[in-house]
């Protein structure tokens, strides 16, 4: 009997998606009435002239859109510093040179070891001065660096992981250290490695709001200023949360889609 | 055995050791030499030295002392040497360690362009020369692991087989294979032996062993307990060792 309602539930969908629905309604009911206990009064028609306006049947972004659009650039460009900072790191780590393992470790250690916030401050007070470096630079490069150490993790494990005898077939056959990598171990290691740099990808998202401390007009930032002049403070950070949802989701099935059709089986 | 001839000393291994980092002696003062077309073949119980001292032969384990040479090159700290080597010397796995993310094809061919910047045409021709002899060209679209074990193995011959080398070893190379599959793989090394290819193999198939070698040498611990053709070999073997070791494995 008790078997029964297990494999009922297992395979009734509707009965998980109708089950969803109530937690989430209920959720939901939950929240806006503790706002309301706490005399909160709700003003979503107020919103959608932040995100957006009509001017003569013409679009125009409003400031969250506008602010979407540098946390998009911030996210991309970090992205790819990201991936080639945490490669590179992950191949001095695992190379024979002494001074280039040195030189990761120091680097992952303190990285991985400070707060991302110190790290902006310090990215944009102390370094960027020196370097002549804008603010946007500095907060793509300081979230570059935090992330790309948590990426080299990831990259130094999908080589490990990779079957000695790939190594050794491919050193026999007279491939260079360079060719091996290239041809043989980064494409499978990187097949393996696709959904924990897809989170990688996807924590940078939400990091990227933190550079909204050294003024970069970004999606957070905006919001911030919106909501102390507004008062509108859940409306609006419930509004950019569901974007950053948006985001991330739409990037975890995409990246899904190509993991699927790339999958190596050894 | 058989009745080719021999050519010149191709491969000198002079008094090599080696200790592996655990404490363990894998070889001890062993030396060798090995001829053109000559086939030899390697037994001895596990862990006696057997695959290391093929890994040797390569570079993949490093030697504590003792020289090697393969075809006048010597096997030292030099690059361009051992790069060399590699180029001359084809293996073949136990486990194939084909790249499970190419064709069949490219996999034959990835070297070929690469290290002896053949041609794309030229190193497909070449590759689907060699999966015809070994007698698997309608495979050649296949990613591995939608092959046997056996052609598996045949794929990985063909590969080694793409870079021309001058010496081909097999490292116990139909032990991880179905019995009804290592027929096929033998079959391709008995061909190749035939060829006149200079082979050191490690082997569990004393059938092989008998009817292929030119040459068998008995190993234990590291060091040569006996050697000498086959025909002596299995008929009238001197050392205690060694008939002890027959009569378990015959």
């Amino acid at each position: 009997m008790k078997n029964s309602i297990y494999q009922f539930c297992k395979r009734n969908y509707l009965f998980d998606i109708s089950a969803y629905l109530v937690l989430m309604i209920g959720g939901a009911l939950l929240l806006i009435k503790g706002a309301e206990d706490q005399g909160y009064y709700w003003q979503w028609f107020r919103i959608p002239r932040y995100l957006y306006e009509f001017d003569d049947g013409r679009f125009i972004a409003g400031p969250i859109l506008q602010g979407l659009k540098v946390t998009l650039n911030i996210t991309w460009m970090s992205l790819i510093l990201t991936y080639i900072i945490g490669l590179v790191t992950a191949l001095m780590r695992l190379s024979n040179s002494l001074l280039a393992r040195g030189i990761a470790r120091v680097y992952l250690e303190i990285t991985r070891n400070t707060p991302l916030l110190v790290q902006i401050f310090f990215m944009y007070f102390v370094v960027a001065p020196i370097l002549d470096m804008d603010r946007f630079a500095a907060g793509v490069l300081a979230l570059s660096l935090f992330e790309g150490a948590y990426a080299s993790e990831i990259y130094r494990s999908g080589i490990v992981a990779v079957n000695k005898g790939q190594w050794e077939a491919s050193y026999t056959l007279g491939l260079s250290t360079y060719q091996n990598y290239c041809y043989i171990i980064l494409p499978q290691a990187i097949r393996r490695i696709l959904p924990p740099l897809t989170s990688q990808a996807v924590s940078l998202i939400k990091d990227s709001s933190l550079v909204s401390v050294i003024a970069i007009y970004e999606m957070t930032m905006y919001a911030n200023e919106i909501a102390s002049e507004t008062f509108l403070v859940f409306e609006i950070f419930f509004t950019i949360a569901a974007i950053y949802l948006a985001l991330t989701i739409t990037l975890s099935r995409v990246v899904a889609y190509f993991e699927k059709r790339y999958r190596v089986v050894s | 055995m058989s009745t080719k001839q021999l050519g010149d000393y191709i491969i000198r291994v002079d008094s090599i050791d080696k200790t592996f980092a655990n404490g363990v002696v894998a070889l001890k003062d062993f030396s060798t030499d090995i001829r053109r077309s000559e086939v030899v073949v390697l037994i001895g119980p596990s862990g006696s030295g057997k695959s290391t001292f093929l890994r040797c032969l390569n570079g993949l384990e490093e030697i504590d002392s003792g020289s090697i040479t393969i075809d006048g090159i010597p096997l030292d700290e030099n690059k361009k040497n051992r790069l060399e080597i590699r180029k001359e010397v084809g293996m073949v796995f136990q486990h194939f360690n084909l790249f499970p993310h190419l064709t069949v094809l490219r996999n034959i061919t990835l070297a070929q362009m690469l290290v002896r910047k053949r041609p794309k045409g030229e190193a497909e021709a070449e590759a689907m020369k060699l999966l015809k002899k070994v007698a698997i060209s309608e495979k050649a679209d296949s990613f591995p692991n939608q092959l046997s074990g056996g052609q598996q193995q045949r794929v990985a011959i063909a590969r080694a087989l793409a870079m021309k080398p001058k010496v081909m070893m097999f490292d116990e190379a139909t032990s991880a294979l179905d019995p009804e599959m290592i027929g096929e793989v033998l079959e391709v090394m008995k061909d190749l032996a035939v060829e006149g290819m200079t082979m050191v193999v490690v082997t569990h198939e004393m059938g092989f062993a008998r009817e292929v070698s030119d040459w068998v040498i008995f190993m234990e611990n590291g060091m040569k307990v006996e050697e000498g053709t086959a025909d002596h070999f299995f008929t009238d073997p001197k050392e205690d060792r060694t008939k002890l070791f027959l009569s378990q494995i015959l």
